[in-house]
């Protein structure tokens, strides 16, 4: 990956970094809701969300509807984060690195 | 810098080309016999979907995902979350029926079957309905805001969002039960879920039909991405014949033209596009496979007197003059494998249990003393009822001669409600003379005190009496 600035024209380059910015936003939110609601499928399979409200150290009554909400929004907030730090780390920066001198 | 030496800059160009600004797509309608196909399709599989939440079975609504309560409904069959194994059979049997057609033809799923395709040629006939074929589209939204503009565009929002609104309906349909809801609707009085998933997949249904049509294939899809994986030079594919038909040309050049290609650059093939590529440039990834360029071409060629087939189904192999094999090493292995689960998961259908049992032996002690002659091990015992009656259940022991089985419970059977899971302590009784090993195996059986008689039994241990 380049490590050059996009072009010399600075406007441009701020208009650029900010669409790329939001759509690494839209792909990390797809793919993450992508995900959890898969997630979601198996989880709940296996686990009744009348549950969920008993594992807290306090009592919280949860409806079922409200279990599985709940339970996806938190796939969903996980996944998402997961997803985030994946990009993050792979987007490599865009502009030129300290000069370094060849170890010799 | 001036805004000549920005616009022209070379960095620029590069990186517009890269994220260039979408531009709409107006497929050309076209008839033919894949388009035929198509629309066969879509009418069967949203027949399907919008008339299924409607049929009863028994008492009960024929499908019927109900999620609260824990339990699918499907014809008859009522699969509780302990038939988990069933879904992810089903799921695994998708994936590689995916793989397996995907193999031998390509991008089918893609063309005919998927939601959101069949879902956007809906949207696009309502759209045709409303506001004339393609040039007339192309010409309304150039045009400026006329009476006729806002009438066409008016209607045209209506039919969508009323079909959007009643495909929401129908999805909730399917996890609460219908008729309900549809009184619940009819009095307004839904429920806050209902309320919010009906119009969340409305919403969905409308954005991605209406306005991301192609753009969710090319962005959002990840079958779009890796079914490549699955392609080699015998899977069919949609492919211009570029040696009969270049070079392409077309009128005074045409008939000037010693020896024209057979295309004839009417550019049809590009305007049925519905992901507005041109197929003559080779095959792409935003191709979708739904053959409205081969119904276009075959038509033109038909007009013009030329053989049909300049855009056709078919292999690279069949391109390049090499044979084309169905059954190669890819799609057998990839049939076996799809037979092996369609065979596992009917034989595990067919031999479902209503009854789900666990037996779990009391951690404390091997086992105990009775009496002078008789010894017990002490056991938890699970039943579960699966079926869709309450049942009254025995309980048996065999493996040894004189076990005795004694339930905790007044009566020496187990009752259970449809879905009710009931825990039992039980001990099993046995004389010192007959368990005298350290460890026998023995089987508990569990059965339907009806008629039916229908069982199903555990081996777990028993300790005996050995000095």
């Amino acid at each position: 990956m380049s490590t050059e600035p996009i072009s010399h024209n600075r406007d441009f380059n701020e208009r650029q970094l900010k669409r790329i910015f939001w759509r690494r936003i839209g792909i990390v939110l797809w793919v993450s809701f992508f995900c959890a609601a898969v997630e979601s499928m198996v989880f709940f399979a296996l686990f009744d969300p009348a549950y969920l409200g008993q594992l807290s150290s306090f009592a919280v009554d949860l409806s079922p509807w409200q279990g599985y909400a709940l339970g996806f929004a938190f796939f969903w907030a996980f996944t998402f984060l997961a997803a985030l730090f994946a990009g993050v780390v792979l987007a490599l920066p865009r502009t030129r690195l300290a000069k370094r001198n060849p170890h010799t | 810098m001036s805004k000549q030496a920005e616009t022209n800059s070379p960095d620029e160009t590069i990186e517009l080309s890269l994220y260039k600004a979408h531009e709409k797509v107006y497929p050309r309608e076209i008839k033919g016999r894949f388009q035929f196909k198509r629309k066969l399709a879509v009418w069967v599989l949203l027949g399907l979907f919008y008339v299924l939440p409607w049929i009863t079975w028994g008492e009960q609504q024929a499908i019927l995902f109900d999620l609260p309560q824990r339990r699918f409904y499907i014809f008859g069959l009522t699969l509780w979350p302990q038939d988990f194994i069933f879904l992810a059979l089903m799921l695994i049997i998708a994936a590689f029926a995916l793989f397996f057609f995907t193999a031998l033809a390509g991008r089918l799923w893609c063309g005919y079957a998927c939601p959101q395709t069949v879902w956007t040629e809906v949207f696009i006939w309502l759209e045709q309905w409303t506001e004339g074929n393609r040039n007339k589209r192309m010409k309304l939204d150039k045009g400026p805001w006329t009476r006729e503009k806002i009438l066409r565009k008016g209607s045209k929002q209506f039919l969508w969002i009323t079909f959007a609104l009643w495909t929401g309906f129908t999805f909730v349909g399917f996890f609460t039960p219908i008729k309900e809801l549809a009184e619940h609707i009819w009095q307004w009085t839904m429920g806050p879920w209902e309320t919010f998933w009906l119009f969340f997949y409305a919403l969905a249904t409308y954005g991605n039909a209406g306005f991301l049509r192609e753009q969710v294939c090319l962005y959002m899809c990840p079958y779009a991405r890796f079914q490549s994986a699955m392609f080699d030079k015998e899977t069919l594919i949609i492919s211009y014949d570029e040696q009969r038909g270049e070079p392409r040309m077309r009128g005074k050049k045409r008939r000037e033209s010693e020896a024209p290609g057979d295309c004839i650059d009417c550019t049809m093939c590009v305007q049925v596009c519905p992901t507005g590529i041109d197929i003559r440039d080779g095959l792409q990834y935003e191709c979708i496979a739904c053959a409205a360029c081969i119904d276009a071409c075959d038509e033109v060629m038909e007009k013009s007197g030329m053989p049909k087939g300049l855009i056709k189904y078919t292999t690279e192999n069949a391109l390049q003059g090499k044979p084309t094999h169905i059954l190669r090493p890819r799609t057998l292995i990839y049939m076996v494998i799809l037979l092996g689960l369609v065979t596992a998961f009917g034989v595990s259908l067919a031999n479902r249990s209503a009854i789900d049992m666990n037996v779990i032996h009391d951690r404390n002690s091997f086992y105990r003393v009775v009496d002078a002659n008789t010894i017990e091990n002490v056991y938890t015992l699970k039943v579960m009822n699966k079926g869709t009656e309450a049942t009254e259940y025995a309980v048996q022991a065999t493996g040894l001669d004189g076990l005795e089985v004694v339930l905790g419970l007044a009566d020496q059977t187990v009752s259970a409600a449809p879905g009710e899971l009931v825990i039992v302590p039980m001990k099993i009784r046995a004389s010192k003379q007959v368990a005298n090993q350290r460890i026998h195996g023995i089987t508990v059986t569990v059965s339907d005190v009806a008629a039916s008689g229908e069982n199903t039994s555990e081996n777990i241990k028993y300790f005996g009496y050995k000095k």
